[in-house]
């Protein structure tokens, strides 16, 4: 007789509108491609078809064993990955001139006004940011003056936040938290 | 081989024309071969400036185009015969510049002279493009404010992608001038300081002018304000030309050089 021993990650969900749990696979999906998707709630034909179209595996309202029992809340966003393919650059966004990253990126200079970045990966700068940033990562963490646009996760965030110092901008349960990172002279 | 020194600015009105003029007279007086061209075809100025309005026979269109030669359309100045001068064409438009043509037409001024200055037309259009593109060096010329500062980061920008030199993997030389600088109003905190400018930018300065009221006057007349040797404009030029023929000159801190009668008593009863 032939055995194996496996751990399974799974990823409890209790369905109670479909729409909303649609909308949150839709947005998720990816980090899901290798858990074991455990549901509780209703079963019906059109949740089972969208599993299937984006290639999920799923069981539905199945007993398995588990040490702790917590439950955890509906909208618990997976951990992401902290780092993607990270680019160090030391380079003057100059005005007229345009970032694409996939991935992230530290950048150690400054963004003049009229330059922008356009990233989906977390976003560090150490100089002041003067043009336009648009992020969809998990944080990003900058000093902007007044001229800027900061817009993260196609929200518009109000400069007056970020002036000053170095603030990290992160989405925590779909909230914008703004934290400013504080810079104290350490002499070595 | 001579160097070829773009004037450039972005936008319009900083005082391109007026540099272009007053340091070619400056590097010329330095005992230097100079030629000045003038790139704004269609709108030139560069003439009046230096006062040659009534002597340009043939331009540049005339020498790339009609098989005119340089020597024929090349203009002595009066003010010193170290200075030539190559006049825009005043009839075209910009889409006469060729750079094949241009490439011949720089060559050539390159073997006679040791400096070429080219005045960029303003905006980033193919007029500006064709300016810098044979250029070994850039002069940035800005005004304390903020629109000019952009417009000349931007202008950067594009010399650092499409000039000759960047395409055969080297860097062309960016020196800032800060021009019209009123040390009263940076004194009082209203203009932006050097120090702010230098940060956006990231080039090396080359000199500041403070604002100077005979400027208007020098080039209504055609004789460049570098020619009147109390002004501290023209003070401020002859710095700029000496440290382009690579001399070391000190940095005389014009913001508070320039003081006016009132401060000096305070001064005195500080």
């Amino acid at each position: 007789m032939k055995t194996k021993q496996y751990s399974v990650k799974v990823f409890e969900i209790v369905l109670e509108d479909e729409e909303r749990f649609i909308s949150f696979f839709n947005k998720n999906s990816l980090f899901f491609q290798n858990h074991l998707i455990s549901i509780i709630g209703k079963k019906s034909d059109k949740i089972e078809k969208y599993l299937q179209e984006k290639s999920l595996k799923y069981i539905f309202n199945a007993n398995i064993p588990k040490k702790s029992t917590a439950t955890k809340q509906e909208e618990v966003q997976p951990q992401q990955a902290i780092q993607k393919h990270l680019q160090v650059l030391d380079k003057l966004i100059r005005s007229g001139q345009e970032l694409n990253i996939d991935g992230d990126l530290l950048l150690l200079n400054r963004v003049n006004s009229g330059g922008s970045i356009i990233i989906n990966g977390t976003l560090i700068i150490t100089q002041i940011v003067d043009g336009s940033i648009r992020c969809n990562g998990n944080f990003m963490m900058l000093q902007a003056s007044n001229k800027a646009n900061i817009v993260f996760h196609d929200v518009e965030i109000d400069n007056s936040f970020l002036q000053d110092k170095l603030n990290r901008v992160e989405l925590i349960n779909n909230e914008i938290v703004i934290t400013p990172v504080l810079k104290e002279k350490s002499w070595v | 081989m001579g160097i070829v020194i773009a004037v450039i600015s972005g936008k319009g009105g900083v005082g391109k024309t007026t540099t272009t003029a007053n340091l070619g007279v400056g590097i010329a007086q330095n005992g230097k071969k100079c030629v000045v061209v003038d790139f704004d075809i269609g709108q030139r100025n560069l003439d009046m400036h230096l006062g040659l309005e009534n002597r340009v026979v043939y331009d540049m269109v005339h020498v790339m185009d009609d098989g005119i030669g340089l020597k024929q359309a090349l203009i002595k100045s009066k003010i010193t015969p170290n200075l030539s001068f190559l006049a825009a064409s005043q009839t075209k438009d910009k889409s006469v510049l060729d750079s094949e043509k241009i490439k011949k037409m720089v060559e050539e001024l390159k073997k006679d002279f040791d400096f070429v200055i080219l005045d960029a037309p303003a905006g980033i259009e193919s007029g500006y493009e064709h300016t810098i593109e044979f250029a070994d060096r850039a002069v940035v010329v800005v005004n304390p404010e903020v629109s000019s500062i952009r417009d000349s980061d931007r202008a950067i920008g594009i010399l650092d992608s499409k000039s000759q030199k960047v395409k055969e993997g080297k860097e062309v030389e960016k020196y800032l001038i800060i021009n019209r600088i009123d040390p009263k109003m940076v004194q009082s905190g209203e203009m932006l300081s050097s120090e702010d400018i230098l940060d956006i930018l990231n080039i090396p300065l080359i000199g500041k002018i403070p604002e100077d009221k005979g400027i208007i006057e020098a080039s209504n007349q055609g004789k460049p304000i570098i020619l009147s040797p109390d002004s501290l404009a023209s003070q401020a030029y002859k710095r700029i030309s000496r440290r382009l023929c690579d001399e070391k000159v000190a940095f005389v801190d014009v913001e508070n050089d320039a003081k006016g009668f009132m401060s000096k008593i305070k001064g005195i009863f500080k």
